[in-house]
Formats: C-alpha cells, structure tokens, sequence
C-alpha cells in the first residue's frame, strides 16, 4: 500500500516537474534573431555602433514585457551579432552560417559591397521553386547605396533614401542660397557607398540648376589631397560637394584651408555627419552642411542616444536605423503569431517576410517611415552643419 | 599645356617630393634590415604608424609641444622594432626565408588589428608643426610643414647615414651585412647587432609615422597597408640594401605619383607607379645605385 502511495506521489511529482518545466520554457522562450555587420578593419565603428543600438533597443523591448508569441506565450527577443570585417565574402559566410541557426531574420549589414553580394545569394523571388537561393530575411540598418533591396524579395532596408535627401537639399539650397549657381564634386572612388552618392549628389545639384564645374577624385586611404583642390580652387565654385568619408573628407577640407579654397557651401556626404570628421577636422569642416535621418531631435531620439551610449555605441543615423528596426521585428513577430520554437524557425522565417514586405509605415525615431514596394524605407531627414565643432540641427524639410 | 597646365605639374611634383620623404624614411628601414639580415620585414610600415599612435597616448595625459610627440614616436617605433625582432626573427629558423616573411605579415595584421580595436578604427587627429605656414614662390606654394617634414626626414637620414659610416656600431652593422661568417669570427655578436638594427630602423620608422601623421593631421589603420606597398616599392627602385638608393626612390616615387595623378587621375596613378617598379626590376633589377649589368 504504502509502495503504491509513493509510486503515485512520485509520478504525480513527476508530471507536475514536467508541466512546471514546459510552463517555464514558454515563459522564457527566446526568439532568436542575428545582426552582423563590421567589427573589425577600419570600419569596426559601424559594427560596433549597431551592436549597441541593436542591444540597446532589444532592452527595452525585454524589459517592457517582451513580445507576444502565436500561442499567447510572452518571450525575449535574443540577439547574437556577428563580424563580417566589410568584406563581400566574410557576410555572405557568415549569413550562411545564421541561417543555419535558430534565427528567424538577420539585421545587416554595415557595408554597400557586402549587401550587394550577399543579397544576390537570396532566392530573387519568393516561391520560385527553380530558385535555389536562400530563403532567409534580411533587414539592412546601414548599407546605404541606393536600391539594394530590390535584388531580392528576402532582403529589405531601413536606411534613408539619398536620392530624397540630396534632392531636397539642393531645393533648399535654391532658396536660401539664390545666388549660388556652380558646384565642383569631390569622390571617393573605390567606395561603394561615396561614388554612388556622388551620382546622387551630381544628379540632383544639376536637377536644381547649378552648372557643374568639375569633379576632384581619390581613394579611401589617400593622404595628400594637393592636386586635387588645386583644380577645385582654379573652378572657383559657389559649393563644394564632398562625397567621402571621414578620414578623406578631412584630409581634404584641410588641404582646402591651406590653399584658401573657401565656397559660399560645403556639403557633405551623410556618413561624415558623425563624431568621426568633428574629431579629425572640426574647425575645417565649420558650416559643412549634411543631410541626416538622426539627430536628438525628438524625445524618442534623445532616449535612444542615452542607452545606445550605455552600450558602448553612438548613435547616428545608421545605428538609429538598428535601433527602429529591433522595435519594427518586434511588431511583426506579434502581428505575424510568430512562435519562436526549433521546429517553426522556417515557417518563422517566411512569417517574417511576409510582415515586413506588408508594412506600409512604420515607427522611426524622428517620425513616421513610409514602406516602398519595393521593401526600401522613406526616412524623414533633416539637414545638420557643423558648428563649434558639434552637429546643429539647421532645417527639418519636414516641419 | 598652358602655363597654368605647367605651374600646377611642377607644383604636384614638388608636393609629391616632399611628401616622398616618408617614403624615404620607410624605404630606409626595409633595406636596412634587409641589408643587415636579408630578411624583409612588413611589418615595418604598421610598426611605425603604431609608434605614432603609441606616442599620443603621452598627449592623452599631459599637453606635450609637438616636437616632442615627434621624439617620443621615435623612441616607441625603437621598442616596438625590438619586440618585432624578437617575435618575428630572433627565435624564428632563419634558414628559411618564408618563416620570417609570414611571421611579419603576422605582425602586421596583429598591428592594425590593435589599433583598430584602440580606436575603433576612427582616425585619430595628430598634432602638426608648421601646419598654417605657406611659403609663396612665385606661382608656387609651398606647404610649412612639408618642407618641414622634408628636412627633418633628411636630418634623420643623415644622423642614420653617421651612425652607419663614422661609429663603430655602424662599422658592425656593415660588416654583419657583408660578411656575417668573418663578422662573428671577429668577435662581432650577431643577434647583437640584429637586434640593434631593429631598434635603430624602429626609431626612425616611428619618426616617419610621426612626419605622416603630422602631414595629415591624423591617424588611420587605413594608412598601413599602402605604406608597406610604397615603403617595399621604393626599397626594390632604390636597391634592396641600398641607403642612397631608398631615399632617391623615396622622393622619386612622391614625385612620379603625383605626376602620374596629375596627368592620368587617381584610379590610374598606381597604375604607372607599378609600371615604374616592373621597368626596374626588368632592366635595373638592382635598383637605382647598382651597374646596369647587375641583371642575373
């Protein structure tokens, strides 16, 4: 009698051990999504930056309560970023191997040549059975060159439109410049990112009417900038537009005090507007005007600049990106009863698509963010310029 | 060519000569090892910008004038090419060349690797001397601290040049060069002598990174792996081994590159600046300094 008790008692224990287990795994069900992005080379800054804005983000939402799984079940969003050194090969190994994971989306990457590429290994359109690419979303927080998402029906972007900023820009410029009527280019040719925001650039200051004088053209490691200028300063332009990262822009704006080259405007690329070209060049980039999808302007803003600090990053506009998007994955894995268990991550993975590509708007840190058919973001912007040595707001187009 | 056309060629060359001082400095420090040992070291390019970032962390504690910065790179790239021997050569079998070859391309990366994660790969502003100083000549311009650059980058190949021909550590240095057998036999100590190479070619290695950083006005990782190309490019036209040679490439290759973007652009300068290096090594294999017979 008593061995029958206790044989009873046990398997009671047992089946309350195994209900309680279950309960406790759907209450820390983790679902489980990658970013990737440059953690190492001379663009670790953005890796880095995203990381935090990423972590950041996905705090807030894990501390509000998490997300709301397809069976009700509350759970963590969990985030494991990799490095993909901003090298085209090095992503597309590394998403090879998220897509071998648990992770039910990928946010990524930092680098235009990277995206290029591995968005090419994407299946192009989905259910195309004679597709062999991989099925498996993308959200790119920084990779900036225009029309990325449009290779494949998996990818997508929330990086701002350059071709909208700089066409509103140069009507800006129009108006509060009205006596400004040539501009000479400067390139950064062997990168991605800069050359094709100098097509923008040229496009867009030719569409407003300014007559281009001629274009200034040298490499992202380039340290003398001498011969360069020297054609600048014999167009004499009204605006000087430099599409170059930091470390160039520098070197060029220097060159440009040193030879007195000194336009009625300097415009920038939207990369520079960051604490990188404050730091290398301060007083030469004095009233150097950039167009921007971030800047602490909004109570959100400010927030997300706190606690992107708090993590080791500096929000800009390409972590604030990572940092709407970790709060767009949330509202899709709700919208779309995503489960977040082992045996779901690919029915996961096409839930996720299929949220994302039916997003018409979505929340961003400065506004609204229009959704286009073709998966890329339209940002609200405004104009920054640099002065005494910190970034100023100087227009919302919006407002 | 208009007259402008010609005024703003000379006036590139001129920029690029004396920005080819640097070269100048780096070439010294390949052929001087490769003199010495006849081992090439590529680290040596990141060593010296290293030894210019290691400088600044002087700067992050107290105000320091920038001469000063300049020295101590001098003295960070001595011990850094120190620790470059020892890691890379002195317990390395030199019997086979690639070893040491592979164990500097090791450094190399490890360098920038440090660098990077130090600064997150943003460029660091270096302080400069003479950076608000232009000289006018005529049409010309001429950049302060450039020529500033230009003539401490001669005043340190000078000093070298003494070191080499008139004490007696650079008697031994020449002899373990050409002669490493009856060197020894002499009572000469090899790995001695190496060491001290290292330091030396690490000292001015680090005045060079300094004199680039200051030309700039920053720092980059971006900077070290085309100046191991131009340090390794003006050490072959100038002849491995050969001092006079690497500083006359040094400023020939400034020049040439600045020329050669003049009249061809940026995407086709490097281009012809390898060009030049092909034509040395098929008819003056031995570089600048050496018979033209030396082929074979």
């Amino acid at each position: 009698m008593i061995k029958k008790s206790l044989t009873l008692v046990a398997a009671a224990g047992a089946i309350a051990g195994m209900v309680a287990a279950s309960a406790a795994e759907a209450q820390e069900r983790a679902v489980k999504i990658a970013g990737f992005g440059a953690k190492s080379g001379v663009v670790r800054v953005f890796g880095i930056n995203s990381e935090a804005a990423l972590k950041a983000a996905l705090e807030q939402i894990n501390n509000g309560g998490g997300v709301t799984l397809g069976d009700g079940t509350k759970g963590k969003i969990a985030l494991e970023y990799y490095d993909d050194r901003c090298n085209a090969e090095e992503g597309i190994s590394v998403v090879r191997r998220i897509a071998s994971t648990e992770a039910i989306i990928a946010v990524g990457p930092t680098c235009s040549n990277v995206a290029e590429s591995l968005f090419g290994i994407l299946q192009k359109k989905v259910g195309d059975s004679s597709d062999s690419g991989l099925q498996f979303p993308i959200i790119a927080d920084v990779a900036a060159k225009g029309g990325l998402a449009k290779i494949s029906e998996w990818a997508f972007r929330n990086v701002p439109s350059e071709f909208e900023m700089y066409k509103s820009l140069f009507a800006w410029v129009k108006t509060q410049y009205p006596d400004v009527k040539t501009i000479y280019g400067g390139v950064e040719k062997d990168f991605a990112h800069s050359n094709a925001t100098f097509g923008v650039i040229k496009t867009q200051a030719e569409a407003s009417g300014l007559q281009l004088l001629g274009q200034g053209e040298w490499l992202l490691n380039d340290t003398t900038f001498s011969t360069q200028v020297r054609e600048m300063k014999r167009a004499n332009p009204d605006v000087v537009a430099i599409s170059a990262h930091p470390f160039t822009t520098c070197g060029v704006l220097k060159e440009m005090q040193r030879q007195s080259v000194k336009p009625k405007l300097l415009i920038g690329l939207t990369s520079s507007s960051s604490i990188e070209t404050l730091q290398g060049c301060g007083v030469q980039a004095e009233g150097i005007v950039i167009p921007t999808s971030f800047a602490p302007v909004t109570p959100e803003a400010t927030k997300a600049a706190e606690l992107v600090a708090k993590f080791g990053g500096s929000a800009d506009l390409h972590s604030a990106a990572a940092y709407e998007i970790a709060f767009i994955l949330k509202n899709v894995i709700e919208s779309q009863k995503v489960m977040g268990k082992p045996d779901t991550v690919a029915a996961d993975r096409e839930k996720m698509r299929a949220g994302l590509a039916a997003l018409k708007e979505t929340d961003g840190l400065l506004g609204k963010v229009g959704r286009t058919a073709d998966r890329e973001a339209i940002k609200p912007f405004l104009f920054v310029h640099a002065k005494d040595n910190t970034w100023k707001v100087l227009h919302r187009p919006a407002s | 060519m208009s007259y402008l056309d010609v005024i703003d060629t000379l006036q590139s060359v001129a920029d690029g000569v004396l920005f080819g001082a640097t070269y100048s400095l780096l070439g010294i420090g390949f052929t001087l090892v490769f003199g010495v040992m006849h081992k090439i070291n590529l680290s040596y390019a990141a060593a010296s910008i290293g030894a210019a970032y290691a400088s600044l962390i002087v700067l992050s504690v107290v105000k320091a004038p920038a001469i000063f910065i300049f020295l101590l790179a001098g003295l960070a790239g001595g011990i850094i090419g120190f620790m470059i021997y020892v890691v890379c050569f002195r317990f390395i079998p030199q019997a086979n060349p690639l070893a040491t070859l592979m164990s500097t391309v090791g450094a190399l990366l490890l360098i920038d690797e440090i660098i990077v994660h130090a600064t997150v790969g943003i460029p660091v502003p270096y302080p400069a001397l003479f950076s608000d100083v232009i000289v006018n000549a005529g049409p010309f311009t001429l950049r302060g601290d450039l020529m500033f650059m230009f003539a401490l980058g001669c005043l340190s190949m000078l000093l070298l040049l003494v070191l080499l021909y008139r004490t007696k550590l650079g008697i031994a240095t020449r002899a373990v060069a050409q002669q490493p057998v009856a060197a020894q036999l002499c009572g000469i100590s090899i790995p001695r002598i190496n060491g001290l190479t290292f330091v030396i070619t690490g000292v001015v290695g680090g005045i060079a990174g300094a004199m680039i950083g200051a030309a700039i006005g920053v720092l980059s990782p971006l900077l070290s792996l085309p100046l191991t190309t131009k340090g390794l490019i003006v050490t072959v036209i100038g002849g491995l081994g050969s001092i006079p040679g690497a500083i006359i490439a040094g400023l020939l290759v400034g020049g040439f590159e600045n020329l050669f973007q003049y009249f061809r652009g940026v995407t086709e300068r490097d281009l012809y600046v390898m060009l030049l290096l092909f034509g040395f090594l098929v008819f003056r294999p031995g570089g600048i300094f050496s018979p033209a017979a030396g082929r074979d």
